[in-house]
């Protein structure tokens, strides 16, 4: 039997369950369209209704089709399918909520004139009724000229009823709808719409009706820029003309709002009957506590304090646990890697191991923030926050719900990021998002922590520490930044058309824990498919890099040296065996090594056991004590076994330790030079004239480049460079020693109280993160934003250090 | 020439005329506040800024110097 195939857009204002309507109906078969140039996207999904498949468009929620932005334009361009790779609409749903008809009928008096066959989706009728409000869907669907059809997704109810009423409406002709706005208004509509018609050839669409309407009455945004742009000053003078006479004195927002409020308000009295007598709703009666001027404040910030914390610190062990996973499973991998393939081994290990687990370790944080935004949005919270804080927002040019992407960034700025969709407004949507980066995120802290053991003294400054104060001080540099450029932002290229802070408080409902989880897929998912690609090949290059060329010289002169330290350890070995009457080989001296080998062993890990175990100082030291006596008995017992084995049997133990130590230094020594001279070795000498004015060398040039895809990445570079590998972190001594005992060329310190001031504020600033400008480029649906937020702040960080190390020098710092 | 932003929280009072520059007036008539309509000013954020009007069965929030724009005459 052949297929019936429809395709259908689904409209309907925000917040009126039109998300949850829409997974009722294609259930999970959904993918996700982008637009191309604009910044929101719709999804696809696909419903059956007995031999007919209809796909689905869900436009994004608006209150009206005028458009400023292209991204307000999105709707109307896909209702005349002019979107590319999106199909065309034959047929649209309308969802209306029962408790809140009069402005939902707004976007379907302007949908209706479309003139697309059209189903009304009726939902809240829960909440509807508990108000009193009761509709009666047969009249509300004669003056429509629609079905009507009440539906309850959560619930399933109507489902069916619904996808019933589409099958039956697609297969009849759309009437559009007729609105009176009056004779002059209508006839300007008319001769408008013949002039943008005569425009067509040049436009590459035929424009239709209602956007003759719009061009009349917005006289701006996007469609009047093109057809002011192939219609020139000859179309601006006849529009211009057009909407002077339409007007007649008045304003055309006006005539249209009354005209449609107007025949609104005729429907609503017949269709809908009401002994809402005024009395609170239970919207109300939270709200009165949830925005009260004190406990609204409190659990305002109490959520935010359990938000933060939640991303900053719970994320923490889960992050650790799918790296050390990662790490397990890589090392399983590895194994399997012959030993002669040290190229497929360290592409493997630094490469792709350190790539996917580059990419997974954001997931915690992602879930966690949404987890919460998933919660309060649905609960319709968000809204309420952004009211308490719109205030301390506006200053900058933003508004209330920029605030909690922007405090998510001090824990990381993808999730923030990715946060930043609850902004309607465009520009100021873009705005959070270039300012997410700035917030010091907790990548940027084992930075701070090494820099700041190493050179900041620690004594007191008053009641506080100097340490503490400069790491403060870190925290608020992005800040200060991020002020001045909201401010340069929001007043120019991305100046909002409109003040954005219009804002609907839905009414309150229960999260529904189906919804928040497929949030949570598809956030965590979308992650993964769009910005972990990027982060991914980011790793690879990097790898790459830092491996080659890989200079055949210096590794046979390091592999010499490793082979004759070898040599070395075995001679050693075999003169002990000789001294102490031994055979080399022999069976009961190999036993005597094994045994120390392991009793050392045992004894090393319970010590290690004990120092993490035991917080009190004379406790530990008795326990520690206590062990080491045990140590010693042990030996002893050792030696009353071995007898003549045992003392030659400690000299070559001793031995072989060190030389473990001696070739692991070689093999050290060996990385630290082909890093020098891989091919970041040599963008590190090519910069370094740039980095001095900074107080760098190359070295730190060179890791300052490494750390561009994850700026936590310098620790491990500077480990490299400095000849300890590649496994440091920010705790550890040899690392902060070497730091401070390293020199420059002439046998100065190379890294003064300067230096590393100078160091910690171009980490502060600087968009080192491949992940950040990957989630950045997927949620603007642009490379333009991360390129420019990367140039931008590389600049202000070259600027910010280079100020910070000459001033701190001239300062004798 | 009274205007919402001038109204006390509990306030009811009866739309005059929207007058703003013409995306914002746009808005503010689509959002249901447009000349005769009825509203109600419920509260104001803690900092005293936004505010909470209703408006159509509704809640919507607006900031005082968009609440400037909206002339209106307080009922009793």
């Amino acid at each position: 039997m052949h297929a019936d195939r429809h395709t259908v857009a689904l409209l309907g204002n925000p917040n009126t369950g039109k998300s949850s309507l829409f997974t009722a109906l294609t259930g999970t078969r959904q993918k996700i369209a982008n637009f191309p140039g604009v910044t929101v996207e719709a999804k696809l999904g696909t419903a059956k209704f007995e031999n007919s498949e209809i796909t689905i468009i869900d436009l994004p929620g608006t209150y009206s089709l005028a458009a400023r932005s292209p991204d307000e334009r999105v709707a109307t361009e896909a209702l005349l399918g002019r979107v590319p790779g999106t199909p065309k609409p034959d047929g649209v749903i309308i969802v209306l909520d029962a408790s809140n008809l009069e402005r939902n009928l707004y976007l379907a008096t302007q949908v209706l004139e479309f003139g697309l066959p059209a189903v009304i989706a009726l939902t809240m009728l829960d909440v509807a009724q508990s108000r009193g409000i009761t509709i009666d869907v047969e009249v509300l669907g004669k003056q429509l000229n629609a079905t009507v059809v009440p539906v309850n997704s959560p619930q399933g109810k109507g489902i069916d009823a619904l996808k019933a009423a589409l099958h039956r409406t697609l297969h009849h002709p759309g009437k559009a709808l007729h609105v009176p706005f009056g004779d002059e208004f209508t006839k300007s509509v008319d001769e408008l719409h013949a002039a943008v018609c005569d425009l067509s050839v040049k436009l590459g669409f035929k424009p239709a009706r209602p956007e003759a309407l719009r061009l009349l009455v917005d006289g701006a945004g996007p469609f009047f820029d093109e057809c002011e742009q192939v219609g020139g000053g000859a179309f601006t003078d006849t529009l211009q003309k057009l909407r002077a006479k339409a007007a007649a004195g008045s304003s055309l927002a006006l005539i249209e709002a009354q005209a449609r409020y107007g025949l609104i308000g005729g429907w609503v009295a017949q269709a809908r009957t009401s002994d809402d007598d005024g009395k609170r709703t239970k919207t109300d009666k939270v709200d009165a506590v949830l925005t009260n001027k004190v406990w609204g404040t409190l659990i305002f910030m109490v959520l935010m304090l359990l938000v933060f914390q939640s991303i900053y610190a719970w994320a923490g062990p889960l992050m650790d646990g799918i790296e050390e996973g990662v790490g397990a499973l890589g090392g399983l991998l590895l194994a399997l890697v012959p030993d002669d393939m040290p190229m497929l081994h360290s592409l493997l290990k630094d490469g792709v191991i350190g790539g996917v687990g580059g990419v997974l370790v954001f997931l915690p944080q992602i879930l966690i923030l949404f987890l919460f935004i998933a919660i309060l949005e649905d609960l319709g919270y968000m809204s309420r926050a952004a009211f308490l804080m719109d205030r301390v927002m506006a200053p900058l040019g933003l508004n209330g719900r920029s605030f909690i992407p922007l405090l998510s960034s001090f824990a990381c700025a993808i999730p923030g990021i990715m946060g930043t969709r609850v902004i309607e407004d465009r520009n100021t949507r873009l705005t959070t998002i270039f300012l997410a980066p700035f917030m010091s995120c907790s990548a940027r802290l084992p930075v701070y922590t090494l820099f700041i053991a190493a050179f900041v003294p620690d004594h007191g400054v008053g009641p506080f520490n100097l340490q503490g104060l400069v790491l403060f001080a870190m925290y608020w540099v992005g800040v200060l930044f991020a002020i001045p450029t909201a401010l340069v932002l929001k007043r120019g290229i991305l100046k909002s058309k409109i003040t954005p802070f219009l804002m609907e408080l839905p009414s309150y409902k229960m999260p529904r824990p189906k919804a928040v989880a497929r949030v949570l897929v598809e956030r965590g998912g979308a992650f993964i498919k769009r910005a972990g690609t990027i982060i991914f090949a980011v790793a690879i290059i990097v790898w790459a890099l830092a491996y080659f060329p890989r200079d055949g010289a210096v590794i046979e002169k390091h592999d010499a040296a490793i082979a004759a330290s070898e040599d070395e350890f075995a001679a050693k070995v075999a003169a002990i065996a000789k001294d102490g009457g031994f055979a080399e080989d022999d069976e009961a001296l190999a036993a005597s090594v094994a045994d120390i080998e392991e009793l050392t062993a045992t004894h090393e890990e319970a010590v290690a056991a004990t120092e993490e175990e035991i917080v009190d100082e004379a406790e530990l030291e008795a326990a520690l004590e206590e062990r080491a006596a045990a140590f010693t008995a042990a030996l002893l017992e050792l030696k009353r076994r071995h007898g003549a084995a045992f003392e030659p049997a400690q000299v070559i133990y001793t031995a072989r330790i060190e030389g473990d130590e001696a070739v692991a230094a070689l093999e050290k020594q060996r990385d630290g030079e082909l890093l020098a001279g891989s091919f970041l070795g040599i963008a590190g000498h090519a910069i370094e004239p740039a980095v001095k004015p900074l107080g760098w060398d190359w070295r730190i040039g060179m890791a300052a480049i490494a750390s561009f895809p994850a700026r936590e990445v310098i620790i491990a570079s500077l480990g490299t460079i400095f000849n300890l590998g590649g496994d440091e972190d920010e705790e550890s001594e040899s690392l902060r020693h070497v730091l401070v005992d390293a020199e420059d060329k002439e046998g100065n310190p190379l890294f003064t109280l300067a230096t590393a001031l100078s160091i910690m504020v171009f980490f502060a600033l600087c968009a080192q993160c491949a992940a950040t400008l990957a989630i950045m480029r997927r949620e603007t649906n642009s490379w333009k934003w991360p390129i420019a937020s990367f140039v931008y702040m590389t600049s202000l960080a070259y600027i910010a250090a280079l100020v910070t190390y000459q001033v701190a020098s001239a300062l004798g710092a | 020439m009274t205007t919402l932003a001038d109204l006390p929280v509990g306030a009811s009072a009866r739309v005059i005329t929207v007058t703003a520059q013409a995306a914002l007036e746009q808005r503010i008539l689509e959002m249901g506040v447009l000349p005769g309509v009825q509203l109600k000013v419920v509260r104001q954020a803690p900092l005293g800024d936004p505010i909470e009007i209703k408006v159509m069965g509704y809640s919507l929030s607006l900031r005082r110097s968009e609440a400037a724009c909206i002339e209106v005459e307080v009922q009793a």
